[in-house]
């Protein structure tokens, strides 16, 4: 396996992390608006988004995105590699987010709440100022969790032709005809990466056991 | 005053005997040399401040905990080590539990099976008798025990009192030589304690062996043959309730007496202002 | 649209196929993923470190290896080392255990959270070994641990499809086919998600009934 072999692996890597990076951004905000939708009970739309994310978490990610890459330009809406991949991990991701960012909601105190209706604050200073802080908090080792989850399942982009860690590696040991190190070479990229991330959920999830436990 | 000989009315073959029982935890000596007998019919108390090792003393009884040294006997057999000193298998271990009873302070009723079956299953399973008679003797016992219209409900559906008079019932079913309480009432709310010692106190009328570890200084004094008070994992004292609560010979005793039995003790202790010494 | 979903019917053959794959996959790989779990549960709790730290390190590693590489590791990367596998047989082994791992971190935690008494209890009344695991430790742990178990089972189902990338004829392989063969991509795949969907509902519903069970004896 040469240098170029290497740095090729690298792009991918590169790759992988952007349209990573790019999914966690927009799934979160997504994720927690479909959460309060439910939370709050908006008639109609909540039992949609019910089943929306629902859907989407029995849907595995490949299914999903090889139905967005090849059906939406069959009902008029063209759509390339690239954004059929983020658009498939924003979807999944925003779906299990909604579960994490619904239990936190679910978690918070009402009384709390009403507090806040009775002084007179409105809906949404009432929401950004009292719930979500608090929330977030709660549901921050789920939400990492997910970010987790997420990385684990980039490799699946490249059935679209997405180059990734994963694809490159493919690519790398079909032409050298040694498979195995390229696919040792991809284990160093992701490994550390989600043991990381994993190592940060159980930080945080230490420190709010013991933040409620003092409460 | 000190009395390890047993009151008249009772067997004079010891039922159970320790012998210089010691344990570890570590570094830390939580049994020193613990040595008494019980005799057949005799209901032993174990007294004393928490971390004075009573419930290690009670569970090295029935071997779930192993004693560092020392020698524990069934009846003339000894638990946990064979006659030729290696450890006892499985098997034999087993065979010397069935004689033995348990009574544990969060009841440990096994959840997933309904009160009757809770009191069949060891029986049944273990001591292989069968079913039908085991039934009929179950039925019995929860009756006794006053459970009767209990017996297809899940534990968790019963109150504490309930909860151990099961246990109670359970640990009966297995026909017992000896009965261990490890403070059957420490873990209920205190209205429901006076129904479990109901149930022990005839127990212990009814000639049942019993050893309870218990804080319950009223139970101690009225049901009780003899009290061994231990302190720091060592036998300070053994005497018959009426010298220990009125006379402790021992400063450890007298102590325990005023600061952990509080007002229950005191009173117990005849040591209320205005009350005869 | 309607068209595309009578070439769908039409073809219903070659999805049924691909389910039936799918749930021979997910159900043959959860339980051996559960019985080999459940061997490698003790050397997680074991006393002696060397068992142990082993068996943590198979863990931690599995949780952090995507999935779908450990899949291509398996199929392409063994035969350097002399281990050729077909693909079913390479498909299997990854997701078996790959999901081995998973399910003795479930057990493990479902064990840490039983309360010790009961099964001091077992022990107290004369139960022993096999016997006292069986009627005393098992049902309350299984009763505990199916929820967590549930989302692992489903878990499977999803990494079932991945295979699709080592040409196993599981379910979207099968609507890959169907859509390349008519260009009729929505119906197939909508199809294939609607399916995938059944699946995740029925194992929810067993969990749930497993779940009346326990709330019965809570």
């Amino acid at each position: 396996m040469s240098a170029a072999d290497i740095v090729a692996i690298l792009q991918g890597a590169v790759t992988t992390a952007s349209l990573s990076c790019i999914a966690i951004v927009l799934g979160l905000p997504l994720g927690l608006l479909l959460a309060i939708t439910r939370w709050a009970r908006v008639p109609g739309l909540a039992q949609v988004v019910m089943v929306y994310v629902s859907v989407l978490r029995a849907t595995p990610l490949v299914t999903l995105l090889l139905l967005l890459y090849f059906a939406l330009p069959n009902i008029g809406m063209p759509i390339g590699a690239v954004s059929a991949a983020i658009l498939a991990l924003v979807m999944n991701t925003s779906a299990f987010n909604c579960e994490v960012w619904r239990a936190g909601l679910m978690d918070f105190p009402k009384d709390q709440y009403e507090a806040a209706q009775a002084v007179g604050m409105r809906s949404l200073p009432r929401l950004r100022r009292i719930v979500l802080p608090q929330v977030f908090r709660v549901s921050l080792p789920g939400l990492v969790n997910e970010m987790s989850l997420l990385i684990k399942v980039t490799p699946v982009l490249a059935v679209v032709g997405v180059v990734d860690v994963t694809r490159a590696a493919v690519r790398i040991g079909a032409e050298t005809y040694e498979p195995l190190p390229p696919f040792l070479v991809a284990l160093a990229i992701y490994m550390p990466i989600v043991y990381a991330i994993v190592a940060l959920q159980r930080l945080m999830e230490r420190r709010l056991a013991r933040a409620q436990a003092a409460e | 005053m000190n009395s390890s000989a047993p009151s008249s009315r009772h067997d004079a073959r010891p039922v159970l005997t320790l012998s210089h029982v010691s344990k570890s935890f570590g570094s830390l000596l939580v049994l020193d040399d613990v040595s008494f007998r019980v005799h057949r019919g005799e209901t032993i108390c174990l007294l004393g401040p928490s971390g004075s090792g009573k419930s290690t003393l009670l569970r090295c009884i029935n071997w779930l905990e192993r004693p560092d040294s020392g020698e524990i006997q069934l009846g003339g057999v000894r638990i946990g080590i064979t006659t030729g000193g290696l450890v006892m298998t499985d098997r034999d271990l087993s065979r010397v539990r069935t004689r033995i009873g348990m009574v544990f302070q969060h009841f440990a009723l096994w959840p997933h099976m309904t009160v009757l079956q809770n009191v069949m299953e060891a029986p049944v399973q273990v001591q292989k008798r069968p079913r039908a008679a085991v039934r009929d003797e179950a039925e019995a016992l929860l009756a006794k025990v006053g459970l009767s219209d209990k017996q297809d409900v899940f534990p968790a559906k019963l109150s504490g009192g309930q909860k151990q008079r099961v246990g109670i019932a359970r640990a009966l079913a297995m026909r017992p030589e000896l009965l261990l309480f490890d403070e059957p009432t420490s873990a209920l709310d205190p209205e429901l304690v006076g129904e479990v010692l109901a149930v022990m106190r005839e127990l212990a009328l009814d000639g049942m062996t019993m050893v309870v570890v218990t804080h319950e200084m009223a139970f101690a004094r009225e049901a009780a043959s003899r009290i061994v008070f231990l302190d720091r994992g060592r036998v300070v004292e053994t005497a018959t309730p009426n010298a220990f609560f009125t006379a402790p010979a021992s400063d450890r005793a007298r102590q325990f007496l005023l600061r952990y039995a509080g007002n229950d003790g005191r009173r117990v202790a005849g040591l209320e202002a205005g009350s005869p010494t | 649209m309607i068209r595309d979903f009578l070439v769908v019917w039409r073809e219903r053959g070659l999805l049924i196929d691909g389910l039936e794959n799918t749930i021979v996959l997910s159900l043959v790989a959860t339980t051996a993923a559960l019985s080999l779990g459940a061997l490698l549960c003790p050397m997680l709790m074991s006393a002696r470190a060397s068992a142990r730290l082993a068996a943590a390190a198979f863990v931690d590693a599995m949780r952090c290896i995507p999935f779908l590489l450990f899949a291509y590791i398996v199929y392409y990367g063994l035969p350097s080392l002399g281990i050729n596998l077909d693909n079913w047989r390479a498909g299997l082994a990854a997701l078996t255990l790959y999901n081995t791992a998973y399910m003795a971190e479930i057990l493990r935690g479902a064990w840490a959270a039983q309360p010790r008494e009961p099964i001091d209890a077992g022990y107290a009344f004369g139960f022993t070994g096999l016997r006292h695991f069986r009627r005393i430790v098992l049902p309350p742990l299984l009763l505990s641990a199916a929820p967590v178990v549930g989302n692992q089972v489903i878990q499977i189902i999803k990494d079932s499809a991945f295979l699709t990338v080592i040409a196993l004829p599981e379910l979207t392989h099968a609507a890959s086919s169907i859509q390349s063969r008519h260009y009729i991509p929505f119906a197939a795949f909508i199809t294939a998600v609607l399916l995938y969907w059944m699946l995740c509902l029925t194992v929810e519903a067993c969990v749930a009934s497993i779940g009346r069970l326990a709330e019965a004896r809570r």
